[in-house]
Protein backbone atom coordinates (compact mmCIF):
# COMPACT_ATOMS: atom_id res chain seq x y z
CA UNK A 1 0.00 0.00 0.00
CA UNK A 2 1.08 3.07 -0.90
CA UNK A 3 1.63 6.14 1.49
CA UNK A 4 -0.08 9.51 1.60
CA UNK A 5 1.91 11.21 -0.73
CA UNK A 6 2.97 8.47 -3.58
CA UNK A 7 -0.68 7.71 -3.41
CA UNK A 8 -1.48 11.32 -4.29
CA UNK A 9 1.20 11.22 -6.82
CA UNK A 10 -0.56 8.14 -8.78
CA UNK A 11 -3.77 9.00 -8.19
CA UNK A 12 -2.94 12.48 -9.67
CA UNK A 13 -1.15 10.79 -12.99
CA UNK A 14 -3.94 8.60 -13.33
CA UNK A 15 -6.71 10.88 -13.35
CA UNK A 16 -4.85 12.79 -15.85
CA UNK A 17 -4.58 10.26 -17.67
CA UNK A 18 -8.38 9.30 -18.30
CA UNK A 19 -10.19 10.43 -21.07
CA UNK A 20 -12.39 13.31 -20.15
CA UNK A 21 -10.22 14.65 -17.67
CA UNK A 22 -8.72 18.07 -18.39
CA UNK A 23 -6.96 19.50 -14.97
CA UNK A 24 -6.89 18.44 -11.96
CA UNK A 25 -8.93 20.43 -9.63
CA UNK A 26 -7.93 22.60 -6.18
CA UNK A 27 -10.55 22.95 -4.43
CA UNK A 28 -13.61 24.85 -4.35
CA UNK A 29 -14.27 26.34 -0.42
CA UNK A 30 -10.70 24.50 0.81
CA UNK A 31 -7.79 23.68 -0.49
CA UNK A 32 -8.12 19.92 -2.09
CA UNK A 33 -4.15 18.51 -2.29
CA UNK A 34 -1.37 16.42 -0.25
CA UNK A 35 1.77 17.87 1.27
CA UNK A 36 4.58 15.72 2.44
CA UNK A 37 7.33 17.92 3.05
CA UNK A 38 8.25 19.89 0.89
CA UNK A 39 6.06 18.34 -1.95
CA UNK A 40 2.17 19.19 -2.81
CA UNK A 41 -0.04 17.46 -5.34
CA UNK A 42 -2.82 19.10 -6.11
CA UNK A 43 -6.66 18.09 -6.64
CA UNK A 44 -5.94 14.85 -4.51
CA UNK A 45 -6.69 14.17 -1.10
CA UNK A 46 -5.78 11.14 0.69
CA UNK A 47 -7.32 9.94 4.31
CA UNK A 48 -6.57 7.10 6.39
CA UNK A 49 -10.25 5.51 4.81
CA UNK A 50 -10.89 7.35 1.87
CA UNK A 51 -9.50 9.34 -1.32
CA UNK A 52 -10.55 12.66 -2.61
CA UNK A 53 -9.84 13.05 -6.37
CA UNK A 54 -10.82 16.44 -7.69
CA UNK A 55 -10.65 17.11 -11.26
CA UNK A 56 -11.65 19.72 -13.84
CA UNK A 57 -13.46 17.86 -16.78
CA UNK A 58 -12.98 18.72 -20.31
CA UNK A 59 -16.04 20.56 -22.34
CA UNK A 60 -17.37 18.85 -24.45
CA UNK A 61 -17.38 15.44 -22.35
CA UNK A 62 -16.32 12.82 -24.29
CA UNK A 63 -18.48 10.50 -21.90
CA UNK A 64 -21.20 10.86 -19.45
CA UNK A 65 -19.55 12.39 -15.97
CA UNK A 66 -20.17 8.68 -13.95
CA UNK A 67 -18.15 7.01 -16.89
CA UNK A 68 -15.27 9.38 -16.13
CA UNK A 69 -15.21 9.01 -12.45
CA UNK A 70 -16.32 5.35 -12.99
CA UNK A 71 -12.47 5.19 -14.89
CA UNK A 72 -10.86 7.32 -12.89
CA UNK A 73 -11.50 4.97 -10.16
CA UNK A 74 -10.76 1.94 -11.73
CA UNK A 75 -7.21 3.24 -12.33
CA UNK A 76 -6.74 4.45 -9.18
CA UNK A 77 -8.04 1.22 -7.36
CA UNK A 78 -4.79 -0.93 -6.79
CA UNK A 79 -2.64 1.95 -5.41
CA UNK A 80 -5.42 2.67 -2.83
CA UNK A 81 -5.25 -0.21 -0.49
CA UNK A 82 -8.98 -0.51 -0.13
CA UNK A 83 -9.30 2.97 0.37
CA UNK A 84 -13.26 4.34 -0.54
CA UNK A 85 -12.74 6.85 -3.78
CA UNK A 86 -14.61 9.73 -4.25
CA UNK A 87 -14.28 12.00 -7.28
CA UNK A 88 -15.54 15.69 -7.18
CA UNK A 89 -15.93 17.53 -10.78
CA UNK A 90 -15.52 21.00 -10.05
CA UNK A 91 -15.11 22.82 -13.35
CA UNK A 92 -15.53 22.52 -17.00
CA UNK A 93 -13.04 23.99 -18.95
CA UNK A 94 -14.03 24.11 -22.82
CA UNK A 95 -11.36 22.74 -25.40
CA UNK A 96 -9.75 25.58 -27.45
CA UNK A 97 -11.04 25.32 -30.98
CA UNK A 98 -8.04 24.35 -33.08
CA UNK A 99 -10.11 25.62 -36.40
CA UNK A 100 -9.98 29.10 -34.98
CA UNK B 1 -27.55 30.21 10.65
CA UNK B 2 -24.29 30.18 10.77
CA UNK B 3 -23.64 33.75 9.92
CA UNK B 4 -26.01 34.42 12.25
CA UNK B 5 -25.16 32.55 14.92
CA UNK B 6 -21.46 34.29 14.89
CA UNK B 7 -22.73 37.86 14.74
CA UNK B 8 -24.94 36.94 17.75
CA UNK B 9 -22.32 34.87 19.52
CA UNK B 10 -19.56 38.18 19.46
CA UNK B 11 -22.13 40.51 20.61
CA UNK B 12 -22.80 38.30 23.43
CA UNK B 13 -18.83 37.98 24.41
CA UNK B 14 -18.94 41.81 23.59
CA UNK B 15 -21.67 41.90 26.39
CA UNK B 16 -19.58 39.69 28.53
CA UNK B 17 -16.12 41.22 28.14
CA UNK B 18 -17.79 44.12 28.74
CA UNK B 19 -19.81 43.68 32.03
CA UNK B 20 -16.31 41.37 33.39
CA UNK B 21 -14.33 44.77 32.62
CA UNK B 22 -16.74 46.91 35.36
CA UNK B 23 -17.30 43.69 37.45
CA UNK B 24 -12.91 43.82 37.87
CA UNK B 25 -13.12 47.80 38.29
CA UNK B 26 -16.51 47.90 40.88
CA UNK B 27 -15.05 44.67 43.12
CA UNK B 28 -11.88 46.07 43.64
CA UNK B 29 -13.16 49.60 44.07
CA UNK B 30 -10.91 50.89 40.91
CA UNK B 31 -10.60 54.13 39.72
CA UNK B 32 -13.19 55.38 42.63
CA UNK B 33 -15.96 53.02 41.73
CA UNK B 34 -17.39 50.48 44.63
CA UNK B 35 -19.94 48.12 44.34
CA UNK B 36 -22.37 49.95 46.29
CA UNK B 37 -22.34 52.95 43.98
CA UNK B 38 -24.03 50.72 41.59
CA UNK B 39 -27.49 52.37 40.57
CA UNK B 40 -29.03 48.51 40.26
CA UNK B 41 -31.58 48.88 43.01
CA UNK B 42 -33.99 50.21 40.96
CA UNK B 43 -33.55 47.08 38.24
CA UNK B 44 -33.31 44.50 41.23
CA UNK B 45 -36.67 46.36 42.33
CA UNK B 46 -38.37 45.97 39.11
CA UNK B 47 -37.06 42.63 38.56
CA UNK B 48 -38.53 41.32 41.90
CA UNK B 49 -41.49 43.00 41.28
CA UNK B 50 -41.88 41.32 37.74
CA UNK B 51 -41.48 37.79 38.99
CA UNK B 52 -43.98 38.17 42.02
CA UNK B 53 -46.22 39.16 39.15
CA UNK B 54 -45.12 35.70 37.16
CA UNK B 55 -45.63 33.80 40.18
CA UNK B 56 -49.24 35.13 41.10
CA UNK B 57 -50.09 35.10 37.27
CA UNK B 58 -50.48 38.57 37.47
CA UNK B 59 -48.85 39.60 33.87
CA UNK B 60 -50.53 42.01 31.87
CA UNK B 61 -51.61 41.21 28.32
CA UNK B 62 -48.50 42.44 26.56
CA UNK B 63 -45.96 40.89 28.53
CA UNK B 64 -47.50 36.85 28.08
CA UNK B 65 -47.79 38.09 23.85
CA UNK B 66 -44.22 39.19 24.32
CA UNK B 67 -43.24 36.31 26.45
CA UNK B 68 -44.86 34.35 24.04
CA UNK B 69 -43.24 35.59 20.95
CA UNK B 70 -39.29 35.39 23.06
CA UNK B 71 -40.58 31.59 23.34
CA UNK B 72 -41.27 30.67 19.25
CA UNK B 73 -38.57 32.68 17.74
CA UNK B 74 -36.17 30.51 20.44
CA UNK B 75 -38.47 27.26 19.25
CA UNK B 76 -37.58 28.11 15.55
CA UNK B 77 -34.08 29.55 16.43
CA UNK B 78 -33.16 25.63 17.88
CA UNK B 79 -35.03 23.78 14.99
CA UNK B 80 -33.00 25.96 12.44
CA UNK B 81 -29.63 25.09 14.29
CA UNK B 82 -30.87 20.94 14.75
CA UNK B 83 -31.49 21.13 10.77
CA UNK B 84 -28.20 20.21 8.68
CA UNK B 85 -26.81 22.33 6.64
CA UNK B 86 -27.59 21.68 2.74
CA UNK B 87 -24.53 20.10 0.82
CA UNK B 88 -22.01 22.22 -1.05
CA UNK B 89 -21.54 19.56 -4.05
CA UNK B 90 -24.21 17.80 -6.07
CA UNK B 91 -24.01 14.09 -5.42
CA UNK B 92 -24.30 11.98 -8.42
CA UNK B 93 -24.34 8.42 -6.62
CA UNK B 94 -21.67 6.14 -6.04
CA UNK B 95 -18.97 8.83 -4.79
CA UNK B 96 -19.07 11.28 -7.38
CA UNK B 97 -20.02 14.72 -6.86
CA UNK B 98 -20.08 17.66 -8.88
CA UNK B 99 -19.85 21.35 -7.88
CA UNK B 100 -22.80 23.24 -8.53
CA UNK B 101 -21.26 25.75 -11.10
CA UNK B 102 -20.92 22.65 -13.38
CA UNK B 103 -24.62 21.98 -13.19
CA UNK B 104 -25.39 25.57 -13.69
CA UNK B 105 -23.39 25.79 -16.79
CA UNK B 106 -24.38 22.56 -18.42
CA UNK B 107 -28.16 23.74 -18.24
CA UNK B 108 -27.39 27.38 -19.17
CA UNK B 109 -25.58 26.23 -22.18
CA UNK B 110 -28.47 23.99 -23.30
CA UNK B 111 -30.83 26.58 -22.32
CA UNK B 112 -29.67 29.04 -24.68
CA UNK B 113 -29.08 26.56 -27.71
CA UNK B 114 -33.41 26.39 -27.61
CA UNK B 115 -33.70 28.84 -30.71
CA UNK B 116 -36.95 30.51 -28.57
CA UNK B 117 -34.56 31.15 -25.62
CA UNK B 118 -33.08 34.60 -25.57
CA UNK B 119 -31.28 34.14 -22.41
CA UNK B 120 -31.07 32.42 -18.89
CA UNK B 121 -30.34 32.17 -15.73
CA UNK B 122 -29.67 29.67 -13.43
CA UNK B 123 -29.45 28.34 -9.79
CA UNK B 124 -28.49 24.95 -8.34
CA UNK B 125 -29.33 23.42 -5.10
CA UNK B 126 -27.46 20.53 -3.90
CA UNK B 127 -29.55 18.06 -1.70
CA UNK B 128 -28.53 15.32 0.68
CA UNK B 129 -29.62 12.60 -1.37
CA UNK B 130 -28.58 12.12 -4.78
CA UNK B 131 -29.49 15.08 -7.76
CA UNK B 132 -29.77 18.34 -8.42
CA UNK B 133 -32.23 21.24 -7.33
CA UNK B 134 -32.60 23.22 -10.57
CA UNK B 135 -34.28 26.18 -10.78
CA UNK B 136 -33.96 27.77 -14.86
CA UNK B 137 -35.48 31.19 -15.32
CA UNK B 138 -35.50 31.30 -19.54
CA UNK B 139 -36.11 34.91 -21.06
CA UNK B 140 -38.21 34.76 -24.53
CA UNK B 141 -39.87 37.09 -26.63
CA UNK B 142 -43.61 38.71 -25.48
CA UNK B 143 -46.59 36.45 -27.27
CA UNK B 144 -45.18 33.02 -27.68
CA UNK B 145 -46.53 30.15 -27.00
CA UNK B 146 -44.94 29.82 -23.41
CA UNK B 147 -46.58 26.12 -22.85
CA UNK B 148 -44.74 24.78 -25.61
CA UNK B 149 -41.65 26.60 -25.27
CA UNK B 150 -41.30 25.84 -21.80
CA UNK B 151 -42.29 21.59 -22.02
CA UNK B 152 -39.42 22.05 -24.90
CA UNK B 153 -36.83 23.36 -22.91
CA UNK B 154 -37.67 21.11 -19.70
CA UNK B 155 -37.58 18.09 -22.39
CA UNK B 156 -34.24 19.26 -23.92
CA UNK B 157 -32.33 20.36 -20.54
CA UNK B 158 -33.90 17.04 -18.84
CA UNK B 159 -32.10 15.01 -22.18
CA UNK B 160 -28.86 16.79 -21.90
CA UNK B 161 -28.42 16.29 -18.41
CA UNK B 162 -29.37 12.16 -18.58
CA UNK B 163 -26.90 12.06 -21.40
CA UNK B 164 -24.06 13.74 -19.67
CA UNK B 165 -25.10 11.18 -15.93
CA UNK B 166 -25.86 14.62 -14.25
CA UNK B 167 -29.18 13.57 -11.98
CA UNK B 168 -31.84 16.16 -11.34
CA UNK B 169 -33.92 15.61 -8.64
CA UNK B 170 -36.54 18.79 -9.47
CA UNK B 171 -36.19 20.90 -12.50
CA UNK B 172 -38.30 24.14 -12.05
CA UNK B 173 -38.62 25.81 -15.58
CA UNK B 174 -39.91 29.97 -15.61
CA UNK B 175 -40.01 31.98 -18.82
CA UNK B 176 -39.65 35.36 -18.48
CA UNK B 177 -41.32 37.28 -21.42
CA UNK B 178 -37.98 40.28 -22.03
CA UNK B 179 -37.53 42.96 -24.89
CA UNK B 180 -34.99 40.97 -27.11
CA UNK B 181 -33.18 44.41 -26.59
CA UNK B 182 -32.51 43.67 -22.93
CA UNK B 183 -30.96 40.00 -23.43
CA UNK B 184 -28.29 38.35 -23.67
CA UNK B 185 -29.08 37.49 -27.78
CA UNK B 186 -31.27 39.25 -29.62
CA UNK B 187 -32.04 36.23 -32.27
CA UNK B 188 -30.84 32.87 -32.25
Amino acid sequence: MADGIQLARAASVAALATEGVHSMGRGRFVEAATYEGSEKVSGVVVGPEDLEIHIVAGYPLPRPIPEIAENIRERVAPQAGGRRTRVVVEDLEVAEDESL
Amino acid sequence: MRVFNRIVMTLLFAGLFVLGVYMVVYSFDLFGRSLTSLPISDFSGGLQDFLTRVENGGLSAVSIIILVLLAILGLIWFIAELRPSAPRRVRMGNGTYVTRGVVEEEVSTVAEQVPDVLGSSVGVRARRSPGARVDLEARVRRGEDLGTIRSGLRTRVQEHLSERGLPVSKLNVKLVEADPRQTKTRVQ
